[in-house]
């Protein structure tokens, strides 16, 4: 590293010593073999905002328990179906596939969908653009991602808000069953 | 309380030492390393506890604070200023843990009104709402929590893919992460069925009906699942037990280990992780792991 003339002033270079003093840095403590970092403490700078989350999380959670009954309809009647009956929403992608094909579905497409999260990291393994939302290098991991992710919320809002009675396809403002989603 | 306190009060003339001084005083004469024991009493018990002051100051003191504490210990004494983003996480791992502790919380409190029998599971559900203190609400957490939760693990998978942050050497906690996500749903549906009403009655049944399309293996899934051939109360008795015990113990092991984990593989990502910043700094940018044994062995 090439010293400025200023820090030649201030620290002239010894031709007899093999070492020099090469910056100066402001701590509270000495650090061996480790270079610059961008470290702070866990307490308080994580520890706060893990607080703050926890106090945001419960009060979130109660204003909706608050404002929001959970549903109960009738007690449960074998002897009459709900017309439609849905899934609950997580799996409303899933009900929505199987009125097209059960097997596909069913089986094939969840099966596909989480054995495909498994192997993605160890198909793709190049570490580049790590640790940012979106990097450039990782374009097409993210769209095909962002496809995928795309196209089983939109079968899922359409299982949830589209389909109507004898599992027809209605707009949701017009479906005779809307309301009834969670 | 001092000693000399006493003193003093006794040296004022005409002022009578109240009964806790009086005490005190008989306590130092008979054994003043009793007194002494007593004088410090919360102190000591503080101490025996937890070692470290509980408002570190020092970066002595604020390491000492994690090391010496259970429930810090799992959390790096320091930390990534990156990691500290809001907008790099949005804290969605920590809130689904933290939805997962109130779901914890209300589920257990509702196990002490719950029967899972065909015959009272909807009463009780009834009697949440009209004569148990807070019933309704506890309910109504234990619903939107759930649902919630089943959004912010997702969300957080997204986070994870979207900062590419399951690349080596974070590939086998991306794994346990995906098996979380299906544990979290099967907790959700498990309990669906529980309040017994027509949304949970016929929600379970197409649900199962759709692992019933297996091929080879549909119809003995779908009965091991229902009990039966239908819902039923083999199948409340099963989805109850699945959900108090079985499927929360699960998750509860994988959670923990999930945690483990992120320090283990260096904590959490960050752009130092980027190969191109590795060449630039000239290998192993020092961050505690080693993952590169390959190259270092």
């Amino acid at each position: 590293m090439r010293m400025g003339d200023r820090e030649q002033e201030i620290f002239p270079k010894d031709p007899n010593k093999t070492y020099g003093l090469m910056e100066l840095v402001k701590g509270t403590s000495t650090r061996v073999d480790k270079g610059p970092d961008n470290m702070v403490s866990s307490w308080p700078h994580l520890l706060i905002r893990e607080a703050y989350l926890l106090a945001i999380t419960v009060i979130v959670v109660l204003v909706v328990a608050i404002l929001w009954n959970a549903p109960l309809e009738a007690m449960a009647n074998p002897a009459h179906p709900t017309n439609p009956a849905k899934a609950p929403w997580y799996f409303a992608w899933l009900q929505e596939l199987v009125s097209y094909n059960a097997f596909w579905g069913g089986i094939a497409a969840p099966g596909l969908f989480v054995a495909g999260l498994i192997v993605v990291p160890y198909l793709d393994r190049r570490r580049r653009g790590v640790g940012r939302w979106f990097a450039r290098e990782r374009l097409a991991a993210n769209l095909i991602f962002t496809f995928v992710v795309l196209v089983i919320v939109t079968i899922t809002l359409i299982g949830m808000y589209c389909r109507g009675p004898n599992w027809n396809f209605y707009l949701p403002w017009q479906n005779p069953n809307r309301g009834n989603i969670f | 309380m001092s000693l000399q306190l006493n003193e003093k009060e006794e040296a004022t003339p005409g002022a009578k030492p109240d009964l806790w001084q009086r005490l005190l005083q008989v306590i130092y004469r008979q054994s003043p390393a009793l007194f002494e024991s007593i004088r410090g009493l919360p102190v000591n018990v503080y101490k025996s506890i937890y070692r470290t002051t509980a408002f570190p100051k020092t970066e002595r003191e604020r390491s000492e604070a994690f090391f010496n504490s259970f429930l810090l210990h799992i959390q790096p004494v320091k930390i990534q200023r990156h990691a500290l983003r809001y907008t790099y996480t949005f804290g969605l791992g920590l809130i689904s843990l933290y939805l997962f502790g109130i779901l914890s919380v209300t589920g257990v409190l509702l196990m002490f009104y719950y029967v899972p029998s065909t015959h009272m599971a909807y009463q009780r559900m009834l009697d949440l709402s009209s004569s148990v203190s807070f019933g309704q609400l506890l309910r109504n957490m234990h619903r939107w929590a759930a649902h919630m939760m089943v959004a912010t693990v997702f969300l957080h998978m997204c986070r994870v893919f979207y900062t590419g942050a399951y690349k080596p050497p974070r590939e086998f906690n991306w794994v346990i992460g995906v098996i979380l996500l299906v544990v979290t749903c099967f907790l959700s549906f498990t309990g669906y069925l529980l309040p017994w009403d027509q949304l949970a009655y016929w929600a379970v049944e197409v649900g199962t009906s759709i692992a019933g399309y297996t091929p080879y293996f549909g119809h003995q899934i779908k009965w091991a699942l229902l009990g039966g051939r239908n819902v039923g109360q083999e199948t409340l008795i099963r989805f109850y037990v699945l959900h108090v015990a079985v499927l929360p113990l699960l998750a509860t092991s994988l959670i923990v280990y999930h945690f483990w984990r992120i320090r283990k593989d260096g904590g959490i990502s960050g752009p130092e992780d980027d190969e191109s910043y590795l060449e630039r700094v000239g290998g192993n940018n020092g961050q505690g792991a080693n993952w590169d044994w390959g190259a270092h062995s």
